[in-house]
């Protein structure tokens, strides 16, 4: 479906020059100084597929996704959607795409939404019949009868995001971004959202690309997950891949009757202390957390304990800052 | 979708957002009345105090002011929302135009309507009913079926020169000073004939910053004042060859604009 | 005093960061007096020393008008609009300072960099360029610059009433347009008020507008002198008092509606 290769993209700057006679002197001859947003990225996304896209604020996430959609040209590298070129195909490429940015919407703000609909109907050229069968489907899973005739601007975020969400859909696209869709949405409508998506694209096979700075998001909704940090790709495989690789640490919340001294267990590191709390970090593969607990109390009293898995978060923070080997911190 | 009828549904659309907002609209052509009123009470008065300005009496100088108006109102109710170009770029707006398939222009053009404009038609109609029944203007058909192409041709310039200093905005990042520079010329020619400037600025609006054709230079032919073994005389006639000529600088502006955005991102 | 050096400081930045905006403002009144410069001029070509004046008084005139423009208005009425719809304004009332005199201290801020930067460069060019004169004698220099400031203060509490209006959630976009338009106008601007027919000469003398352009300027030109200045700049005064009067009422009104209301 979505095929790239040493995708590079390079942006021009003029370099601005301090004060009134650096202005003047920036008319005339300027300074241009290239940042490089996308460096040398390659992935294969296959039809269907449900991929998780994060990375830091600037990391060349948008600029990746302007390119797969033909807004932005490459500086080298190809791009390939569903065997299109996007920037030499942009209508056509167009038709197959559907978008939705939560920071914005596609729609018309003053108008009631059905109207904007029509509107995408007769601009993406929908035979009657889809369109008609599509407005059903939105009706049942995103319940669009009960807000269609509102203007956007009356729209709570929620019902604005899913008014949005048929908008994008309503043309069946191949393939589906999702930037940042849910910003800002209560906790049940954004259940409400994960769902749809994963049933659209069980029944319609619509690969479906999201941008998110909310794991939890990740961990429900998608399978894959690519990480770009600094115009590279810096992981790319599945949650579980992820666990597994990354998540071999465990940590063993402790709390004690009372407060007692730090000191150290065997095959396990305390990491922090907390008023009666103490957090103990291992290699599950390594020790087993019976035998730690075991350890553990029979030095002090304890008077309750958990096992906490390592946050996707937390892993995806430690691959940001470039130290994918995040387990090792004083374990073997 | 063909360009037209995307063009008319877009406008169909924003027509409906537009009447979302009476109660701006009442406040609004009142007070665009009244700012015309004004404008043309100071015409007004300095031709009743010095009887005439270079030779252009008072209703002449009506005639003039409203030529230009009628051009103008036909571009602010369908294109005013251009000096917004630097908006549609900062809030994505554009992008969104992109992801379309359909001419990103087209869905530029059709964005929004804005019915002020038609207190300034109101204005404009009334002013050259007025100055053509007091001047006892007696047009030929040629002048009578002239009328209406100088009309659309003054529209045609200011949109066009409108959408070429909007698009600075793909380099620069503002467009709005550019904007009014324009703006400031369109007034002056809008209030005063050219014949009573210097030549350097005769020249800009003439040459550069075509506005004088929005209505100076079509006023001397149609009121007659055309001294027709003038060399320049011929310049009454242009107004539609002028159009033509901003309409596809303009087009190659917008291009390379696209090109722009495609290649650096806005 | 503090905070006059603080906003002066804040302006210095404010400069630096616009000096596009400034540069473009600047040019545009440059366009500005041209034009006035040429429509006085082919007036006072065909009738020479019409009403007492003479081609050079009036050009002045005129291009003092454009420049006046740019330090005598001030922006207040847009300062508490924005603050009120954003909701910061709540910061602004719990400083400890009266809104009043911040918003003049603000305003008065503005107008100094309008000078400085705009006004003094474009007067250079009026004199150098434009057939601008010199004011007849130093006397008649104090008493315009006397005037300037009572026309600016005018003009402030103008404005400064307008903003209040925006405080109560009245919205001021719209008839700003017309007011701004007649208050140039019915303060000669561009037309002098001794040209103006019979009728509106009458509303045009005793309304504070004139206060703004027409009685600076005449003084400038030496069209108002001797007794007859100082009849004007008392007129200045007497109507500034008012405004402060019952700019301060209005916004004792607004300030307790907006803390009922919540904002």
């Amino acid at each position: 479906m979505i095929q790239v290769r040493h995708l590079t993209k390079d942006y021009q700057r003029v370099k601005r020059r301090e004060g009134f006679l650096g202005s003047v002197r920036t008319l005339f001859s300027a300074d241009y100084q290239t940042t490089r947003a996308v460096d040398d990225i390659s992935f294969n996304i296959k039809e269907g597929e449900l991929v998780g896209y994060i990375g830091p604020n600037g990391a060349g996430k948008s600029t990746s996704i302007k390119m797969l959609c033909g807004i932005l040209v490459p500086t080298s590298g190809e791009v390939l959607v569903n065997g299109l070129v996007p920037h030499k195909n942009r209508m056509e490429n167009t038709r197959q795409i559907g978008a939705v940015f939560g920071q914005k919407t596609q729609l018309w703000w003053d108008v009631p939404v059905i109207e904007s609909l029509k509107l995408f109907r007769d601009i993406y050229k929908v035979p009657e019949a889809q369109y008609k069968q599509n407005l059903t489907l939105f009706n049942e899973l995103l319940d669009l009868h009960e807000f269609s005739s509102t203007p956007v601007r009356q729209l709570s975020l929620g019902q604005r995001l899913r008014a949005d969400m048929a908008a994008a859909l309503l043309h069946n696209p191949r393939l589906l971004f999702l930037d940042e869709p849910m910003i800002g949405v209560d906790v049940v409508a954004k259940e409400k959202l994960r769902e749809f998506i994963k049933e659209i694209d069980r029944d319609q096979k619509v690969t479906i690309l999201l941008t998110t700075h909310d794991m939890t998001d990740i961990e429900k909704v998608c399978s894959r997950i690519m990480i770009i940090d600094h115009g590279r790709i810096v992981y790319d495989g599945s949650l579980e891949q992820i666990r597994a690789e990354y998540g071999k640490q465990r940590k063993l919340v402790v709390e004690f009757e009372e407060e007692v001294p730090d000191f150290s267990a065997p095959h396990a590191a305390l990491v922090k202390t907390e008023g009666r709390k103490k957090w103990f970090a291992f290699n599950r593969f390594e020790t087993s957390p019976s035998t730690l607990i075991a350890d553990i109390s029979s030095r002090f009293p304890i008077i309750d304990l958990a096992v906490e898995e390592p946050e996707i978060e937390e892993i995806v923070r430690t691959i940001y800052r470039g130290k994918p080997e995040l387990v090792e911190t004083g374990i073997k | 979708m063909d360009a037209l009828r995307l063009y008319l549904r877009l406008v169909g659309v924003s027509m409906q957002a537009r009447l979302q907002y009476r109660a701006d609209f009442i406040m609004g052509m009142l007070n665009v009345i009244a700012l015309n009123a004004v404008n043309l009470g100071i015409i007004g008065i300095l031709v009743y105090r010095f009887v005439d300005l270079n030779g252009w009496i008072v209703w002449e100088l009506f005639f003039l002011y409203c030529l230009w108006l009628l051009g103008h109102c036909l571009y602010s109710l369908f294109f005013w929302h251009f000096w917004e170009m630097e908006e549609y770029l900062i809030q994505g707006t554009f992008d969104q135009f992109l992801l379309r398939p359909a001419s990103p222009f087209i869905q530029f053009l059709g964005r929004e309507v804005q019915y002020i404009g038609f207190a300034d038609m109101l204005v404009a109609i009334t002013g050259l009913i007025l100055a053509y029944v007091n001047l006892d203007l007696h047009w030929s058909a040629a002048q009578w079926l002239f009328f209406p192409i100088i009309v659309i041709s003054g529209t045609v310039i200011e949109t066009a020169l409108t959408l070429m200093t909007a698009c600075i905005a793909f380099w620069t990042g503002r467009s709005d000073m550019a904007i009014n520079m324009i703006m400031e010329f369109n007034m002056l020619v809008q209030h005063y004939p050219i014949d009573i400037f210097g030549v350097w600025f005769r020249v800009i609006v003439t040459g550069i910053i075509p506005v004088a054709f929005m209505n100076y230079y079509p006023s001397l032919m149609l009121l007659g004042k055309l001294d027709s073994n003038s060399p320049s005389a011929w310049l009454g006639y242009i107004s539609p060859i002028v159009a033509l000529i901003l309409s596809v600088i303009a087009s190659g502006v917008w291009h390379l604009a696209l090109r722009r955005y495609s290649s650096s991102g806005g | 005093m503090k905070i006059f050096w603080s906003f002066a400081r804040q302006a210095f930045q404010y400069i630096s960061v616009y000096r596009f905006n400034f540069f473009m403002e600047f040019i545009l009144t440059l366009v500005r007096m041209y034009g006035i410069y040429w429509v006085w001029r082919i007036l006072y070509t065909q009738r020479p020393g019409a009403f007492g004046v003479s081609m050079e008084q009036m050009v002045t005139y005129g291009v003092m008008g454009m420049v006046l423009e740019l330090f005598i208005w001030s922006r207040p009425q847009w300062y508490m609009a924005n603050q009120v719809k954003s909701g910061a304004i709540d910061t602004d009332l719990m400083k400890p300072l009266d809104f009043h005199v911040h918003m003049l201290a603000r305003s008065t801020g503005e107008s100094l960099i309008g000078i400085g930067v705009l006004a003094i460069p474009a007067l250079i060019i009026a004199y150098l360029f434009l057939d601008v004169q010199f004011p007849p004698d130093m006397w008649t220099a104090l008493m315009f610059v006397v005037s300037i400031v009572l026309g600016f203060l005018v003009f402030f509490h103008l404005n400064f009433l307008l903003g209040s209006l925006a405080v109560v959630a009245l919205d001021i976009r719209h008839i700003s347009w017309a007011y701004f338009s007649l208050v140039r106008f019915l303060g000669g601007q561009i037309v002098p008020l001794w040209l103006f027919p019979p009728v509106v000469a009458a509303i045009a003398e005793v309304l504070p507008f004139k206060g703004t352009y027409y009685i600076p300027i005449s003084i400038y030109i030496g069209r108002l002198a001797g007794v007859e200045a100082i009849r004007a700049l008392e007129f200045q005064l007497v109507w500034l008092i008012v405004l402060v009067l019952v700019s301060r009422m209005l916004w004792d009104w607004a300030h307790r509606r907006l803390v009922v209301q919540g904002g």
